[in-house]
């Protein structure tokens, strides 16, 4: 009995280590059996079941709105992979998309050995999630990650992709929906320069234009007022005799100079990465960085 | 000692006309050229216990004047009288700009000045209530002004440049040095006590083409008045009025650097040469809503100052409005910016 037992466990344990060793290899197989339909791939085990579930329903539900399936990619180590490598992997073996394979995809990856997180965006996703975008959802989600609010996260990383894609690539609108994504602090001080026109440039605010409007009316009615009673008319030149008034002598004499030299400031030290393209030929966008 | 003009023709009063800027006599017609009437105020003297009371020529009435009025109208008989006791000596004005506008011009450029204005009230903009229109020749110093001026300053010139991982700054300093003559000529400043200094300057400019040799017909119809300051109280104050225009001719001879810092800034000016002269102003004082205001207006060029009243409700139209539209013009600009409308 126990024999055949421990036969058996053996034989478990080893299918168990072919599988594993098979896995690489077994995932373009896998990809005929891959549900479309699931979008959350909580690996590393940071949600519960309930939050699981729930950031499905709202993937589900807000996907549908875009056509796009947002995808929640969570692991411990990547068998050594750099994360834009592993999420690029991901989408050419697994062919995830709305309604085809290698479709409409959004996916927010981390792996907790090396803290990193990286977001990408496929297809529709990547006219739409552009870099300077996907830079700026990182941006807010990345305090929550680094508290270990996970759940909070990743439905803010879902809410404003679904957000942002609702609006023209180049042309988001000044919407007001943001300030619940981090700080507001933050997202006011973001300029949206790497991502061309941005949302949430302070410019597109209605608050900065209202405000602006009445700082504008109120200067020109000022102006106005003051000059109702009558403006001086006359400048240097007016008095002026030009014939006689000049530079007799001047002398510009150089002294001395000073260098001051200060090394170029990286780019962007967090944050790198972008978009590029997959081994099976898909381009994407992409934000990494670490939480 | 009082002037008077009679017409020759027909003994009537003849009085300063602007248009042909000749004296006039408004019953006959006759026009007489004043460049060539006999002036010898200058040199004449009067006693000092000058009379306190004069007796108008025409029709022997006491004249009721204030001690600096030099010109005046008979308050009985309407006759234009110049008191040339207060014109005479130091007090003789070297130039006048005879007045180019006349009283039925003067009122008509003073209804269309308040029919423009864009915050007056309704009522004002009729502008019906003119209370007084009064031509006023006004005291004012002419001063030519020397200035010599010494600089000192650092300045620097700034260049960056990128090379291999690094930016430069490199900070150039000079020590420059400028010595400028500035001459400035007739700047007018007014020598009336009564007259507010800022509505005197924002009358400026009155072009001296119109200068002309001081004669005592060119006051005949109009009120005028002797200076209460002299050249010498008023010189800070043409200084002043020039301290501005220096500064900024020394800063535009130190061009082309980054940044200008003076070490030493030494301007000295001296009065060249000052001229008491009168100039022509149009006072009008107008009536609105039980309280006066008082207009001045350019006797030469027609220029009107004075606070005007402003009406809250224009104020806040014109403010609702320009926010409106404003708020509506970066709204599109940031739709084509990539923004969205809302």
């Amino acid at each position: 009995m126990s024999r055949i037992y421990l036969q058996k466990r053996g034989i478990f344990f080893l299918m168990i280590a072919v599988l594993l060793l098979l896995l690489p290899w077994a995932m373009p197989a896998k990809a005929e059996n891959f549900d479309r339909n699931k979008y959350i791939y909580d690996f590393a085990h940071l949600l519960t079941d309930n939050e699981a579930a729930e950031l499905q329903n709202i993937a589900s539900e807000l996907g549908k709105e875009r056509e796009t399936a947002f995808i929640i990619l969570t692991v411990s180590g990547t068998d050594g992979k750099d994360i834009v490598q592993y999420v690029e992997d991901f989408y050419d073996d697994n062919a995830p998309g709305y309604d085809q394979p290698h479709g409409n995809t959004a996916i927010l990856a981390i792996d907790m050995q090396e803290r990193d997180i990286y977001l990408a965006g496929f297809k529709k996703a990547e006219q739409y999630l552009s870099d300077g975008r996907l830079d700026q959802i990182r941006d807010n989600i990345t305090p929550d990650l680094s508290d270990g609010h996970y759940f909070q996260a990743f439905s803010a990383f879902i809410t404003a992709s679904h957000e942002y894609m609702g609006n023209e690539p180049n042309d988001g609108s000044g919407s007001d929906g943001y300030s619940d994504y981090g700080p507001g602090g933050s997202s006011v001080g973001y300029n949206g320069y790497d991502s061309g026109a941005d949302q949430e440039n302070i410019f597109f605010q209605w608050w900065f234009q209202l405000i602006a409007s009445f700082i504008v009316a109120g200067v020109v009615v000022a102006i106005m007022a003051y000059r109702s009673g009558g403006r001086v008319t006359v400048n240097a030149g007016t008095y002026m005799n030009s014939d006689q008034s000049r530079v007799l002598n001047k002398y510009d004499n150089f002294v001395r100079q000073t260098v001051t030299r200060q090394r170029k400031p990286s780019n962007n030290t967090h944050s790198g990465g972008g978009g590029g393209i997959t081994g099976g030929g898909h381009s994407h966008s992409g934000s990494r960085g670490k939480f | 000692m009082i002037l008077h003009y009679k017409c020759p023709s027909c003994g009537s009063d003849m009085s300063f006309d602007p248009d042909s800027g000749e004296l006039s006599c408004l019953s006959c017609g006759r026009h007489e050229n004043i460049e060539n009437y006999p002036e010898e105020l200058r040199s004449v003297r009067f006693s000092e216990d000058e009379a306190n009371e004069y007796h108008c020529e025409n029709c022997g009435a006491v004249l009721i004047t204030e001690a600096e009025t030099a010109a005046t109208n008979c308050s009985f008989c309407g006759a234009g009288v110049v008191i040339a006791d207060r014109l005479s000596g130091t007090l003789a004005p070297a130039k006048v700009i005879p007045f180019m506008i006349s009283k039925e011009e003067a009122t008509k450029a003073f209804q269309k000045w308040c029919r423009k204005g864009l915050l007056t009230p309704k009522g004002f903009m009729n502008a019906d209530r003119i209370k007084s229109l009064t031509g006023m020749y006004v005291p004012f110093w002419l001063f030519d002004l020397n200035s010599k001026v010494q600089v000192n300053a650092t300045c620097t010139k700034v260049r960056t440049y990128t090379q291999g991982d690094y930016i430069y700054t490199e900070t150039k300093y000079f020590d420059a040095f400028r010595d400028i003559n500035l001459d400035y000529v007739k700047i007018p400043v007014d020598a009336s006590e009564k007259m507010n200094d800022k509505l005197m300057d924002r009358l400026e400019p009155y072009p001296y083409d119109q200068l002309k040799d001081f004669k005592t017909p060119y006051l005949a119809g109009y009120i005028a008045e002797k200076y209460n300051y002299t050249d010498e109280e008023l010189l800070p104050r043409a200084k002043d009025k020039i301290s501005g225009y220096i500064d900024s001719y020394i800063r535009s001879t130190l061009t082309g650097y980054h940044s200008v810092n003076y070490t030493n800034k030494q301007i000295d000016t001296i009065n060249k040469n000052s001229d008491y002269v009168l100039l022509p102003v149009w006072m009008v004082s107008y009536d609105y809503n039980n309280s006066d205001y008082t207009f001045a207006m350019n006797g030469e060029t027609g220029k009107i100052v004075g606070k005007p009243p402003i009406s809250t409700s224009k104020v806040a139209m014109w403010f609702s409005g320009i926010a409106a539209g404003t708020f509506l013009a970066l709204k599109c600009v940031s739709y084509m910016m990539g923004g969205g409308f809302w």
